[in-house]
């Protein structure tokens, strides 16, 4: 299936079409904040966000999520209601590419021990039946850094429809099956014009040139892995106040917690989002804690996004979409972090 | 099990005080459907998460040996809200569970060769269940050695069946204790000295130790030095683990998550391995 | 005057003559309407040293940090009057000892909030701001917009009546004064006017936002108990969800547990992701802790605070009934 046109005039149509099959989230306002949020109609999307403000992880993972309930009579999982698959407009390709990373974990069969093959039920029953509508990004931030990762801001990667906002119109193009399929069925698009495909590319060319060039990250991993033991990490480290706010808002980040939350012989066993930057991540009940220091944690943190998942399922645990490095409160940029390694491996390890 | 995050449920069967403190108490479960207790299967070295509804959950590794049917044990140490919960527990007292999860102890490996297992204080739970599983196909094995050591005697473990164990001509059994007591007769000192002292030569054997990391940190050096080679050296790793299933993040260590990629690393598979011990 | 030159004069001379070891400044960040931590051991260090409009970070965080990292270090530091007196509030409360600190007090006129900068410009992304005193210009692409400093201030800074430090071994430039604020108490009177519902509705809007990425609880300077009530699991004494009966209970009790010990500089407010208004029950707090037992926290070196003193003659009905 070729490209297909929305015209902008359409597109409160195109959403209640869609709407019929699907649960819509799509980028809105929430108390000032932009988040991937349910939509049922125009009104409530805000077509003007850049980078939305939390990720559209919580779609798929979201912050609380019950595993099971209990009481008297035993144990319950939830049923899946019966709801609607979902369907989520306007992602760009740095948050796209991230439901890849968190699929390899949730969704691909890891191998238990004992030869079993386990796949997260509570994050396939929402992903795998899930269409998502990618948004080109036309302009990046200065945050944002895709561009050392990915394909840049006109990705495709993790999407099944590609759609460029083309001005007084939509292009959309199929990235996968599902993608055809949906655009099949909707009828509020129209045929492409001859000339749409060159608009989308020279929209790519323009989105791309207004980036910083990337930093290499070749051999990122085991520039990390040589660097594990250098004091390095004291100084990149020093100013971090190990609060969540980069792993809560990082569209990758997906470690958790698990807690009961009941009142005598009731209630659910629940996941939550957990940071690798608290200290009480790895608190044993001993008292002992294998990274009690902050330097410790923050080390972890990088390791494990550009070291130890790259090994585990070989890309990065980063797509640059620069969120951390905005609402940091102390302004601990990952860029700068990079770099910093970067250079001491030039300086600190081949020198010394 | 269909799926790992929810558990099965457990009988009490049986409980037992190890200490005089109260604080080491060990469990016997069965299970409530025979459909769970036919598909369980594991081998020494497993863990399970054992929770408590509302309280929450903690991993403990399993103490029986496959080779005795009919129950699970664990040792629980009370230390937080969940393994206090536990203590609350009696006869008859449902509790959910979730495993068996890891990996385990290299025992096809074990076929042959001398055995030696160094433990310390309650880690010695797994170890019980390959002495168990060992001694339950004892000719296949050579010299077995223990040493397992507490930081005082009311510390050990398993105490009777240890007097039992010592009576047999099998098995070498050495105990220690961190600081001379009175009525004590066997040895003083930390583990890692008297493996020094004792321990077989590393010729043909194989060495399996868990512990405290303080201990594993000291006594995996002193199995170097004596001549065992990093294949032979095998030991078990204890972290916060929650999911169980290499995904909440918890246990990483590396690219390695312990609760699947573990609990038992070879010497060889941990010195690539960052933060270890 | 200008201030940075002046700091990194001071910071320099502190150096040079060891009267410390490490000196705690900001930087120039990486975004535009940024500063970042700096941590000074050099000379050469010190020239990257500002101070300006964006510096809102309370620095006396770090002298908690990681169990007193500091500890029997000579640290100097570079303080708006808020950060002062959090720096005195960590010495009443022996977290450091005053005479292992040189305070460097800076002439401050207010701290940006960043989210307040970013709600003018209808989502675009701001590249540049130019200080112009009364006014600030923020640019972005293909954009230039002419703002009131009150517009964009940190709404600490707007309350504020102590801008300078109080307690320093060095002041740079011209000290403010006591400012005279008559709409200081403002916004709490308004919501005090609210009734008992609309109360609750306001508060529960704002914290139901909460994510409990607990960036508040980490940048307060009063902050810093070893294990934080949230975190303790034997009792665990609130849920760990985002729903509002849980994050209400947090930071409620986390304005309770900094009662007479908040000092109101705003630094939880402008971290919040989620642009909570943090800022209203904490002040709230504070002005009942100064009505009731007539204590500022942090202004007296020699002073006690509110809730770890005792006089016989304050308040206290809410015990006798």
């Amino acid at each position: 299936m070729n490209m297909v046109r929305l015209d902008k005039k359409k597109f409160g149509d195109f959403i209640l079409e869609l709407s019929v099959e699907h649960a819509v989230y799509a980028p809105g306002n929430t108390g000032g904040k932009t988040d991937f949020i349910p939509v049922s109609s125009e009104d409530e999307i805000n077509l003007k966000t850049l980078v939305t403000d939390l990720s559209p992880k919580g779609i798929f993972f979201p912050h609380s999520e019950v595993l099971y309930e209990y009481d008297t009579e035993g144990i319950r999982v939830p049923e899946k209601e019966a709801g609607k698959p979902i369907a989520v407009w306007g992602m760009r390709g740095c948050d796209s590419r991230s439901l890849l990373m968190l699929n390899k974990v949730f969704g691909s069969a890891i191998q238990m021990p004992d030869n079993k093959n386990f796949q997260d039920p509570y994050w396939k029953e929402k992903y795998d039946s899930s269409v998502i509508f990618g948004s080109a990004c036309n302009m990046p931030q200065s945050t944002c850094f895709c561009n050392w990762f990915g394909d840049g801001p006109h990705s495709r990667e993790g999407m099944d429809v590609f759609v460029v906002d083309a001005g007084d119109h939509y292009l959309m193009e199929p990235v996968s099956d599902k993608g055809s399929n949906i655009l099949g069925k909707l009828t509020c698009l129209t045929d492409s014009l001859e000339g749409d495909a060159e608009a989308a590319l020279k929209l790519a060319s323009e989105a791309e040139s207004t980036m910083v060039p990337p930093m290499d990250v070749n051999g990122l991993g085991e520039l990390l892995n040589d660097l594990y033991d250098e004091p390095v990490w004291e100084d990149i480290s020093a100013k971090c106040i190990n609060c969540g706010a980069c792993t809560f808002s990082c569209p990758t980040c997906h470690c958790y917690d698990i807690q009961d939350e009941g009142k005598g012989s009731s209630g659910k066993r629940i996941r939550i989002w957990d940071s690798c930057m608290f200290p009480i991540f790895t608190m044993e009940a001993s008292g002992h804690n294998p990274r009690a220091l902050s330097s410790q944690r923050v080390r972890q943190r990088v390791m494990h996004k550009y070291s130890y998942f790259l090994e585990k399922y070989g890309d990065f645990l980063c797509t640059g979409c620069g969120r951390c490095i905005t609402v940091c409160p102390v302004n601990l940029d990952i860029r700068e972090v990079l770099k910093t390694i970067n250079v001491y491996n030039r300086q600190g390890i081949t020198n010394g | 099990m269909g799926n790992y995050c929810v558990p099965q449920q457990m009988k009490v069967e049986r409980i037992g005080i190890e200490d005089p403190a109260r604080t080491l108490r060990t469990y016997d479960l069965s299970f409530v459907n025979d459909s769970d207790r036919d598909a369980f299967k594991y081998l020494p070295g497993q863990f399970c998460e054992l929770s408590i509804p509302g309280k929450g959950e903690s991993p403990f590794g399993i103490a029986s040996s496959p080779t005795e049917e009919g129950f699970l044990r664990f040792t629980v140490n009370r230390t937080g809200s969940v393994t206090n919960e536990i203590h609350y527990l009696r006869n008859g007292d449902t509790i959910g569970l979730r495993g068996p999860l890891g990996n385990w102890y290299p025992v096809e490996d074990l076929k042959g060769m001398n055995v030696l297992i160094v433990g310390g204080g309650f880690a010695f739970t797994t170890l019980r269940s390959l002495l168990i599983y060992l001694m339950d196909s004892r000719d296949d094995h050579k010299d077995i050695t223990v040493i397992y050591g507490a930081r005082n005697p009311d510390l050990f473990i398993y105490k009777d069946e240890i007097a039992l164990w010592k009576q047999r001509s099998d098995i070498q059994m050495h105990l220690t204790i961190d600081k001379p007591v009175d009525g004590w007769d066997k040895k003083t000192g930390f583990v890692p000295a008297v493996v020094k002292e004792v321990a077989p030569s590393p010729e043909n054997t194989m060495a399996i130790v868990c512990g405290p990391p303080v201990m594993i940190k000291y006594t995996l050096p002193v199995l170097t030095q004596l001549g065992f080679s990093d294949e032979r050296i095998y030991t078990s790793l204890e972290r916060r683990m929650k999911c169980g299933i290499g995904k909440c993040g918890r246990c990483n260590i590396g690219s390695k998550y312990i609760c699947i990629d573990g609990p038992v690393f070879s010497m060889a598979e941990l010195k690539n391995i960052p933060e270890t011990v | 005057m200008n201030t940075t030159n002046e700091l990194r004069k001071s910071i320099k001379a502190l150096i040079a003559e060891k009267k410390v070891d490490l000196f705690l400044a900001w930087e120039k960040g990486s975004l535009p309407l940024t500063a970042t931590p700096l941590f000074v051991s050099t000379e050469d260090q010190a020239d990257r040293a500002v101070f300006d409009v964006t510096c809102g970070n309370n620095l006396s965080i770090y002298f908690t940090k990681d169990r007193k990292q500091f500890a029997n270090r000579k640290v100097g530091i570079a303080v708006k009057g808020c950060d002062a007196r959090s720096v005195v509030l960590n010495i009443l409360e022996k977290q450091i000892q005053r005479e292992n600190v040189v305070i460097v007090g800076v002439p401050c006129d207010g701290v940006l909030d960043r989210k307040k900068v970013l709600a003018k410009t209808d989502g675009r992304e701001v590249l540049e701001l130019i200080d112009n005193g009364e006014t600030v210009t923020v640019k972005g692409n293909g954009f230039d917009l002419l703002l009131n400093r009150n517009e964009i201030l940190s709404s600490s800074c707007l309350a504020c009546t102590y801008p300078d430090a109080q307690e320093y071994d060095v002041f740079i430039g011209d000290a403010r004064g006591e400012v005279p604020n008559e709409s200081r108490l403002k916004e709490i009177h308004d919501f005090q006017a609210l009734s008992a519902s609309e109360r609750w509705d306001k508060t529960r809007n704002e914290y139901e936002r909460c994510i409990r990425c607990y960036a508040c609880r980490n940048v307060c300077p009063s902050c810093y108990c070893n294990v934080c009530f949230v975190d303790q699991n034997d009792p665990k004494w609130i849920g760990s969800t985002c729903d509002y009966t849980d994050t209400l209970i947090f930071h409620v009790i986390r304005n309770l547990h900094v009662a007479g010990r908040c000092v109101e500089c705003g630094a939880c407010q402008r971290a919040c992701p989620m642009d909570i208004d943090l800022l209203m029950l904490n002040r709230k707090v504070a002005m009942e802790v100064k009505d009731r037992f007539g204590d500022i926290a942090g202004l007296d070196i020699n002073g006690k605070p509110a809730m770890s003193d005792f006089r016989e003659d304050e308040k206290q009905k809410f015990i006798m009934g």
